[in-house]
């Protein structure tokens, strides 16, 4: 059934520069004939630009906006062939801005210098014959999960791979952990704001990356992006959204998706059904990315907590935009074993079934699937366009699960997530931000804390025998002074203020709000409910003399 | 390759009545059930005299003891089986099914332990996505003396509420839609605990006014128990909510009507059960109900009242006494419970 796949070569990505005027060409038609289908949609389009763009830039100073603000007043008076040049130059720019490239020179040259980068990180004494060896690296960042499953689809169809996201680095440690196990380069979409440093922007540029300007909110760039999108996946090229859209802020899993990118995988699906292909060739990988300390938590979970509205979600300054700061991080942390484990989970297909190494997608109960039957309109398939944002919700959902089965539980977010349901348990009329400023006078007993974890540890153990989540060796059989005493390390190493910190009387709360961050990880997994008693949402009850 | 034959899997009284609905509206149909008797009866008698006889199935029902057959025949599948009994038919069924199948369910229950809908069993069981609810006031009986009734079909997929309403829609048959699975499936389930507590206020003598403050508030702990699973609040208004409540709770015919009633009696839980030929949803589900309310944590005290009655030998009498009583702690709990 899957013999005439789409044929796919590792090296497809390869060939991105090549093709990458007929691919922007291909994007540039498409839009122009779906945006072009009536007088009426064509000045809709361009009225929602001018409107988008005038909002954005009223404010500012810049020269665009009286343009943006003269095509405005003008549209109702341009006529069709006016209004379709126009948008012809609008859709040709935003497709410019779009598209990515692929060097493979650079690559080679990035591959070589990742992990040697990495390994002078972590081995700050130089060391000229251990400098190449990549198992330094290897031992750090720990990969794990379905990637036997990975290596036999990538040549049977083109694969979208979902990672959890939470920081910055996400893209490269993925990216390093695709390269160390042999997988081709994966295209992805990135923010803006990432190209800004030029060294990092050369990089990404020349890796497949294709820049996505968060500030513009109108369909139009979105629908470009989203073709884009579709048209790379047609023709093969392996790709990578961050489905959850942005660095999740409170360290939770994410839970809500953006759908959008998501659905250009149904879409090319779909096509590639209608060019005659016996199968839709599109697989879904789902990916965790577990870090011990996160590079960026402090920024996050500040952000988080503000909530700031609307444009604060773009943060330009953080972490990760400070060399040092990374320098550091990956320095103090990476330095650690297994302070990052990278989980892929089983491949789905479109509509979050199973699939085999074949390619081939099963139900629950293991049965095969055709899965051109779900297409069927009639007795052809086709789009429809309920029914397929239907199929993308569902898909979503399963990702979902897959990113609570496959989060790995590490030592920081156990031991952060007992001592804050311990705090809230204590304090159960407090509020998340008045237990956020608690005043941390009285360190807790080491006793306390252990048997905290060892509560919380037991009901891990109980919901990953349901296979609802993973947990890390160290958390599955360490004792639980040892966890206690790992994450203590981890939490002294690389944040500003260490979370936690031993002092004589047992352990003292340095910082609340991280603490919170990497209790978040654990949360939704309803263990909450399970041994300790269930109280009302947070931030929800006042204290009483508030 | 025949597709626009019709299914309805199970042949109780409610899948009597809609496989009546189909036949009358021209539709061929593939009738499945388990009891060969009755299946004999209907091919030659045209009537399904065990379960709902005032019914005359036209002559393209055909009905069928061998499930295989419906999946590569039917595109359209209505499953009309008891709660219970849907796991395994549904897997069973699974085997000849595929993605451009229509699974409409008229099953009311939640499953025991699990504390999952129907349409979650039917998405476990099978690889189908185009899965629909069918549920509203509908006593079968009265559908198929065609009295002027009216059902609402949930679905996610815009294709399964117009299918299922290009099939039954007839003149004294009206099909409403909505997107509100969840909402709908809670509304049906809930409510046969509901005709239970209805049942024992008639029983005990009580008149309107009784019946009325136990549907209002019944509804309210039914809805309660749907925001908390994600359903749609406006749904528990419409004809799957208040409609199958008020059908349910005023009518004598129905089953979990008359279990109340006889418990109110002073007859045995037992001794009732084992009179009865069909299945009363009701008691499963008043079990059922109760566990996850106290799981979430919901506050449906008719629920554990019922529960009480029939799990735990509590007199009717005593547990609406104990209703009454803490009438005014409800109070309370309920505007401190509004606060989140």
């Amino acid at each position: 059934m899957v013999k005439d796949l789409v044929a796919v070569t590792e090296e497809k990505i390869f060939r991105l520069n090549v093709e990458r005027e007929q691919i922007a060409h291909e994007v540039l038609e498409r839009e122009l004939a779906s945006k072009t289908r009536t007088p009426h949609e064509l000045e809709l389009v361009l009225n929602d630009v001018a409107f988008s763009e005038i909002a954005r830039l009223a404010e500012s100073a810049s020269p665009k906006l009286a343009e943006w603000q003269s095509l405005y007043r003008h549209l109702g008076k341009m006529n069709q062939a006016a209004k379709e040049a126009e948008l012809k130059r609008l859709i040709a720019h935003y497709v410019n801005d779009v598209v990515g490239n692929f060097n493979p020179r650079v690559y080679r040259f990035a591959t070589r210098a990742v992990p040697i980068g990495l390994s002078l990180l972590l081995r700050p004494q130089l060391n000229f014959r251990r400098l190449l060896d990549l198992s330094t690296v290897r031992g750090r960042i720990c990969v794990e999960g379905e990637l036997e499953l990975l290596r036999s689809l990538i040549n049977k169809g083109t694969l979208i791979l979902v990672p959890t996201h939470l920081s910055n680095l996400d893209s490269i440690v993925v990216g390093w952990s695709l390269y160390a196990n042999g997988l081709p380069p994966f295209i992805y979409g990135a923010g803006k704001n990432l190209f800004f440093n030029p060294l990092i922007s050369f990089f990404m540029h020349n890796l497949g990356a294709y820049r996505v300007e968060r500030n513009w909110r109108f369909t139009l760039y979105k629908d470009v992006l989203k073709t884009y999108s579709q048209v790379l996946l047609e023709r093969g090229y392996h790709s990578l959204f961050f489905p959850g859209g942005t660095r999740s802020r409170s360290g939770e899993i994410e839970r809500k998706l953006k759908l959008g990118l998501l659905g250009t995988g149904l879409a090319a699906g779909i096509r590639n059904l209608q060019a005659g292909l016996s199968h839709p060739g599109i697989f879904v990988v789902p990916c965790t990315i577990n870090y011990q300390l996160v590079l960026e938590a402090e920024t996050l979970i500040d952000d988080h907590l503000k909530r700031e509205g609307q444009s604060r979600y773009i943060i330009e300054d953080d972490e990760s935009s400070r060399f040092s700061r990374i320098w550091d991080y990956v320095r103090k942390t990476l330095a650690l074993d297994a302070s990052l484990i990278i989980r892929y989970g089983a491949p789905l297909d479109l509509w979050g079934n199973r699939v085999d190494a074949a390619g081939i997608s099963h139900d629950r109960m293991g049965r095969p699937i055709d899965t051109r039957r779900y297409l069927l309109v009639g007795d052809e398939i086709k789009a429809s366009p309920q029914r397929d944002a239907e199929y993308v919700i569902e898909l979503g959902e399963q990702i979902v699960q897959a990113f609570q089965q496959n989060t790995v539980v590490l030592v920081t977010h156990l031991v952060a997530y007992a001592i804050f349901s311990f705090l809230r348990r204590s304090y159960p009329q407090a509020d998340l931000y008045t237990l956020i400023r608690l005043p941390q006078e009285e360190p807790l007993s080491s006793e306390t804390v252990w048997r905290e974890v060892d509560l919380v540890r037991g009901q891990l153990l109980r919901k990953a025998e349901e296979a609802a989540l993973t947990l890390s060796e160290q958390v599955r059989k360490g004792t639980v002074e040892e966890i206690v005493n790992a994450a203590l390390h981890y939490f002294s190493m690389y944040h500003q203020r260490p979370v936690l910190r031993r002092v004589a009387s047992g352990l003292q709360i340095m910082d609340m709000k991280l603490l919170l961050y990497y209790h978040n990880r654990l949360t939704g997994y309803g263990i909450e409910r399970l041994g300790y008693q269930a109280g009302l949402p947070l931030a929800r009850v006042r204290l009483q003399d508030d | 390759m025949g597709q626009n034959v019709v299914g309805v899997v199970g042949g109780g009284s409610w899948g009597t009545a809609i496989a009546q609905i189909l036949g009358d509206n021209g539709h061929t149909v593939r009738f499945w059930m388990r009891d060969a008797e009755v299946c004999r009866a209907i091919n030659q008698t045209r009537r399904n005299s065990k379960y709902l006889p005032q019914a005359i199935l036209a002559p393209q029902i055909i009905a069928t003891t061998e499930l295989a057959s419906i999946g590569p025949s039917c595109r359209v599948i209505f499953l009309v089986v008891p709660s219970h009994g849907l796991r395994a038919v549904a897997r069973e069924l699974g085997d000849h099914l595929d993605g451009a199948h229509i699974l409409i369910h008229a099953v009311k229950g939640i499953e025991p332990g699990t504390y999952k809908l129907m349409s979650q069993i039917l998405r476990e069981e099978t690889c189908c996505r185009k899965i629909g609810v069918l549920s509203g006031p509908n006593l079968a009986k009265e559908v198929a003396l065609h009295h002027p009734s009216a059902t609402a079909i949930a679905s996610r997929f815009a294709e399964v509420i117009e299918a299922g309403r290009n099939l039954l829609w007839c003149h004294g048959f009206r099909v409403y839609g909505n997107d509100d699975v969840v909402g709908t499936e809670i509304g049906g389930s809930a409510k046969n605990v509901m005709a239970i507590a209805a049942g024992m206020a008639q029983g005990l003598g009580f008149g309107m006014n009784t019946m009325a403050l136990l549907l209002t508030r019944g509804l309210t702990e039914i809805a309660r128990l749907g925001l908390a699973k994600g359903a749609d609040a406006q749904t528990f208004q419409g004809l799957s909510g208040i409609g199958d409540l008020m059908a349910t709770c005023f009518s004598p015919l129905s089953r979990n009507y008359q279990i109340g009633w006889r418990l109110a009696k002073g007859e045995a839980l037992p001794d009732i059960l084992s009179g009865m030929t069909q299945v009363a949803e009701g008691v499963r589900t008043t079990r059922t109900l109760h566990e996850l309310a106290r799981t979430i944590p919901i506050y449906m005290p008719i629920t554990a009242g019922v529960y009480r009655i029939l799990f735990e030998k509590e007199a009717p009498k005593d547990v609406l006494e104990s209703l009454l009583d803490v009438t005014r702690n409800v109070y309370e709990f309920e505007s401190a419970a509004t606060i989140k």
